[in-house]
């Protein structure tokens, strides 16, 4: 069977590990996903409903926003992914900085 | 506690080679340098500097090369400077003696020329090699180990399986009292909040957060855009990456869970084991990196490539890793572990402590790759010169 790897128990996304076409069978660090669409090496396939506006989380933390709500085995990019780097480091970094204050 | 055999060194620190270098002190005497390594066998370091250079370029020549021969892995030193460089041989040749090695310097103006200089300094060093073999192994802590961790030449595997593979060992580094150097800091902006937050006291949080804010200041001021712009770029899209956040995690992945103790800048001692960040900015191909662990006294370094690298290091081992199972199959004359069975189903923790075993049997005395090809690499890391000083832990008061 092919497989994506889920780095941390708590990712909502893996990273698959060989091209991927819409419809194969992928085994997911133990967790079993349809793909939903055709995905490239190396890219990342949701491993449940991601609902608009809510986290990605790979490596055990935040890495985006979804723009768009994404289904369990969808290709997951920046198609449907914000990049909230900025936010995320302001906003720990105004609260690290105001603490201590 | 997990226990070593190594060289207990007089200053205290544990060498795990017991290597003679020949150190050229400026690009003038880089030939018979190497010829005497020829002739021998021992450790040529050799570059490109050691005259008119400015200042704070000169600083770190010098820091570099008096590093090399303080390393832990150094048994003794023999030192070949020209005559007349700037390079103050009396200087390199004192902090190598005060850290209780044997060290000799040669002039080839004294020596009536290059091939008076090779003929005693051939006799020096084969005397040195001799007092060198006298040395035994001794059974040491492993938290005698200082181990840099550092990837290049990535492909998709290197987030997943090398670099989570090296966090993983990483950690068994610092559970076993030893400590772990991470540099690459220009590739921290975009996870500092998940770095900063792993910092074992406030203080040290800060000391992350102000390193990054001048890194994106510096992007700013040399490039007139901020990393955000230009990051991920589109080769990182293309590969996957979706955001700063999960290129910049890749990154910081190999230091594991451990909290951080500090942020040093180079030629800082460390004060005490565990993970430290080491604030070295140049800018250039992987030796710079591997170089400044050396200048720190790291005694191994534990490096990914997902596309394969020979890369070594004068003063130490380099286990050369790879997450990409294609790439350790072809690249298995450069490479020591195969992290690649973690793309193929194997779990992340065992893999680790697998690592971690390779790591010790190295410290041991089992030759790398890079060691078994004699990539022994040395290249002095070079910084733009700092409008103002950084606060490094030594002078900020950890």
């Amino acid at each position: 069977m092919k497989k994506a790897i889920r780095v941390e128990k708590e990712d909502n996304v893996a990273v698959v590990a060989q091209e991927t076409l819409k419809g194969d069978r992928l085994d997911c660090s133990g967790l079993e996903i349809a793909a939903g669409a055709d995905i490239p090496l190396g890219h990342k396939i949701a491993l449940v409903q991601i609902d608009e506006g809510s986290t990605v989380v790979k490596f055990g933390v935040p890495i985006g926003r979804a723009k768009l709500p994404i289904s369990t085995g969808d290709h997951v990019h920046v198609h449907n992914v914000a990049d909230i780097t900025e936010e995320l480091c302001n906003d720990y970094e105004k609260k690290f900085r105001s603490a201590g204050a | 506690m997990r226990e070593i055999q190594a060289y207990l060194r007089p200053d205290g620190q544990v060498g795990i080679r017991n290597l003679v270098l020949v150190l050229s002190m400026v690009s003038c005497s880089n030939t018979v340098v190497s010829r005497i390594a020829q002739k021998t066998g021992a450790i040529p370091i050799t570059h490109e500097q050691g005259c008119v250079e400015f200042e704070e370029d000169h600083r770190r020549t010098k820091l570099a090369l008096l590093a090399a021969g303080r390393n832990p892995n150094v048994y003794g030193v023999l030192l070949v400077g020209l005559g007349c460089e700037q390079t103050s041989m009396a200087d390199v040749k004192q902090a190598i003696a005060d850290a209780g090695k044997p060290v000799e310097g040669i002039l080839i103006q004294e020596e009536g020329g290059s091939p008076g200089a090779e003929a005693r300094g051939v006799e020096i060093v084969r005397r040195l090699q001799e007092e060198a073999g006298k040395q035994q192994r001794v059974p040491c802590g492993a938290g005698g180990l200082v181990v840099g961790v550092q990837c290049g030449g990535s492909d998709w595997t290197t987030a997943v399986a090398g670099n989570t593979v090296i966090g993983a060992m990483a950690d068994h580094v610092t559970r076993n009292g030893g400590s772990v150097l991470m540099s690459e800091v220009m590739g921290f902006p975009g996870s500092e909040h998940i770095v900063a937050a792993n910092a074992v006291s406030r203080e040290v949080g800060l000391q992350v957060l102000d390193m990054v804010s001048d890194l994106r200041a510096e992007y700013v001021e040399l490039y007139g855009q901020t990393i955000e712009e230009v990051n991920p770029t589109p080769g990182n899209k293309a590969g996957g990456i979706t955001t700063l956040v999960e290129k910049s995690m890749g990154n910081v992945r190999k230091m594991g869970n451990s909290p951080v103790q500090g942020v040093l800048q180079l030629g800082d001692p460390i004060p005490r084991p565990g993970l430290w960040v080491v604030d070295n900015r140049a800018q250039g191909p992987d030796p710079f990196n591997v170089t400044g662990f050396a200048i720190q006294g790291a005694n191994v370094t534990v490096f990914s490539s997902g596309r394969g690298s020979p890369v070594g290091c004068a003063v130490m081992p380099v286990i050369k890793i790879t997450g990409n199972p294609v790439t350790f199959r072809n690249l298995e004359s450069i490479t020591d572990f195969n992290a690649g069975v973690v793309v193929e189903g194997k779990p992340i923790p065992e893999t680790g402590e697998a690592l971690y075993e390779l790591l010790l049997e190295v410290a041991g005395g089992k030759p790398t790759k890079s060691e078994l090809n004699g990539n022994v690499e040395f290249t002095i890391p070079r910084e733009p010169a700092r409008k103002k000083p950084r606060d490094g832990c030594s002078q900020g008061g950890v």
